[in-house]
């Protein structure tokens, strides 16, 4: 049984594409066949978070027109055999997606695939409700601050009423992954807390990725965060998808151990 | 004007003492739709119908629906219209469903131009035979007869519609609204910032409210707000609102009752 996973938010910038990478790595990590696609049609930056960018020829976009097969569009990851990539195109936008094409895309991926992961745009608009409309399951990336919350729970109220699965059963699967989770911020009041955020989205946490130069590097150099065990950001994410394959991993958040009386000195200054 | 400030929970608004107040208020008008161009025809058709029940329509607001008078364009011919129906004792005030010119030449009749409006039931049993639910849609045919119609237009006048209870058990959203047209709204889950609850009757929220209740829209000045955790941006009765700046810390999060007290919008702690 294949299952199609958006990755969704709303806000722009809280780290969907990194989640939707690293996710999708992660699952492909533990054996799974997965494909992840980038629906931002029109910015294009999953291709170069997974760092195949220089191997994009043909793209959803000429899929969904019929202009190359899907096999010639899919990029194959060179790290993770079991992870293959939809890249999106660059130079059109996202009226050249279209709900047929869409679907017919994900029909032909499901047989092939056991995980597809759909890397939403930011936004509600066509873009962003055409990558959710048919997911089996959501992902609702979160940062623990007020705009991303609440505009988290605009997109909870969409994937609740404008996806395929809400249609048939009235509600859709939806984990939040709550990220650049910052424990110092949220200490000074600066940002929300884990449970303030839990109680407005009302959803169950899929895992809480704390703010780490890990991620910004992972970006630079193509390689999904997953992969750097040593990270607190690639080690909460790794735990994140192993919920969401379903075992049962204790949340904790890495990087919460309290720092000493000198690093508190010396770190406020940094 | 001199500023009010509400300084706690107890120095409630006092709306009564402030110069002006606005509220939101359904009406009901009368809609009178045109075959044609105003001629002979039409004002012995229209005369013959009022004729029928005199007083029924007597100084009863009246929109002028011009759906099928496109060659009434002219500012004269609209208040030669007007002028018309006033004489036979029916107040018109605006026109609905005219083109862009047709409404600027209203316009400048002193007409406006309404948008929406729903058919409701006219008070007293009048029904014209003209009124067959299919002439409402169909536009006659030019070649007939100008045809008059006369029927209800917008707004619900409390012709008591049956009361239909809304309840909702999941979690009401950011940029969601949920109406209950014809009775009580009753969510069980958390209600979020941005949301909107509407109900003719009552609003009952187990679970945080974090969002904008309006109870009593259509003037139920007895309808209650009932907030098992109160932290709304918004409560409303019967269009009498105060929202979260007006109402103070001191009942944030606890179980409450709004009501209305004459012109006061009272909010008192449950238990």
């Amino acid at each position: 049984m294949s299952k199609v996973i958006v990755v969704t938010s709303g806000k722009g910038g809280v780290g969907k594409t990194t989640s939707a990478a690293a996710i999708g790595a992660g699952l492909a990590l533990r054996g799974h066949k997965t494909v992840v696609i980038d629906f931002d049609v029109g910015l294009r930056n999953l291709d170069m978070i997974m760092g195949c960018e220089r191997r994009v020829v043909f793209d959803f976009i000429n899929v969904i027109q019929g202009d190359a097969k899907l096999k010639q569009a899919l990029i194959k990851d060179r790290r993770v055999d079991t992870l293959s990539i939809l890249p999106t195109s660059q130079t059109r936008d996202k009226d050249a997606l279209t709900q047929e094409g869409v679907e017919k895309v994900l029909g032909e991926l499901r047989e092939e695939f056991d995980y597809i992961v759909c890397d939403s745009p930011a936004g509600i608009e066509r873009g962003a409700q055409l990558a959710m409309y048919f997911a089996d399951e959501a992902i609702v990336v979160t940062n623990p601050e007020v705009s991303s919350v609440r505009d988290s729970d605009r997109v909870l109220g969409l994937l609740n009423s404008r996806t395929r699965k809400a249609e048939e059963d009235g509600t859709i699967p939806a984990h939040l992954l709550l990220t650049r989770y910052d424990a110092k911020r949220i200490e000074s009041g600066e940002m929300m807390k884990v449970e303030d955020v839990l109680e407005i989205l009302a959803i169950p946490l899929l895992g809480i990725v704390p703010e780490s130069t890990a991620v910004l590097r992972a970006s630079n150099t193509g390689t999904p965060v997953v992969h750097d065990e040593t990270s607190g950001a690639g080690r909460a994410y790794r735990d994140a998808v192993a919920r969401l394959a379903g075992d049962s991993v204790e949340m904790k958040i890495a990087g919460d151990e309290k720092p000493g009386l000198f690093q508190r000195l010396f770190g406020r200054t940094a | 004007m001199e500023p009010q400030v509400a300084t706690g929970w107890d120095a409630r608004a006092d709306i009564a003492r402030r110069p002006l107040q606005i509220r939101g208020r359904f009406f009901t008008a009368v809609a009178l739709r045109l075959g044609g161009a105003p001629d002979q025809g039409f004002y012995a058709a229209l005369d013959a119908r009022l004729e029928q029940t005199p007083n029924f329509f007597a100084g009863a607001p009246l929109v002028v629906d011009l759906e099928g008078a496109e060659g009434l364009a002219t500012a004269a011919d609209i208040a030669a219209l007007a002028d018309a129906l006033r004489q036979r004792r029916l107040s018109v005030f605006g026109v609905q469903n005219g083109t862009a010119a047709q409404e600027k030449a209203a316009a400048e009749a002193g007409l406006i131009a309404l948008a929406g409006g729903r058919d409701a039931p006219l008070r007293g049993a009048f029904k014209p035979e003209a009124a067959a639910p299919a002439a409402r849609t169909a536009r006659p045919p030019v070649d007939l007869a100008p045809a008059l119609q006369l029927e209800p237009a917008p707004a619900p006048e409390p012709e008591p519609a049956p009361q239909v209870n809304r309840l909702i058990t999941r979690p009401v959203r950011s940029g969601q609204t949920v109406v209950a047209e014809h009775g009580d709204l009753t969510i069980v889950g958390p209600v979020s910032s941005g949301a909107e609850l509407i109900a003719a009757g009552n609003v009952h929220v187990y679970g945080q409210m974090r969002g904008r209740a309006m109870a009593g829209i259509n003037g139920d000045l007895e309808a209650r707000i009932f907030c098992q955790s109160l932290d709304a941006e918004l409560l409303a009765i019967a269009g009498l609102y105060r929202t979260s700046d007006t109402l103070g810390p001191e009942l944030r999060k606890s179980s409450v009752t709004v009501f209305l007290d004459g012109e006061r919008l009272c909010v008192e702690r449950l238990g």
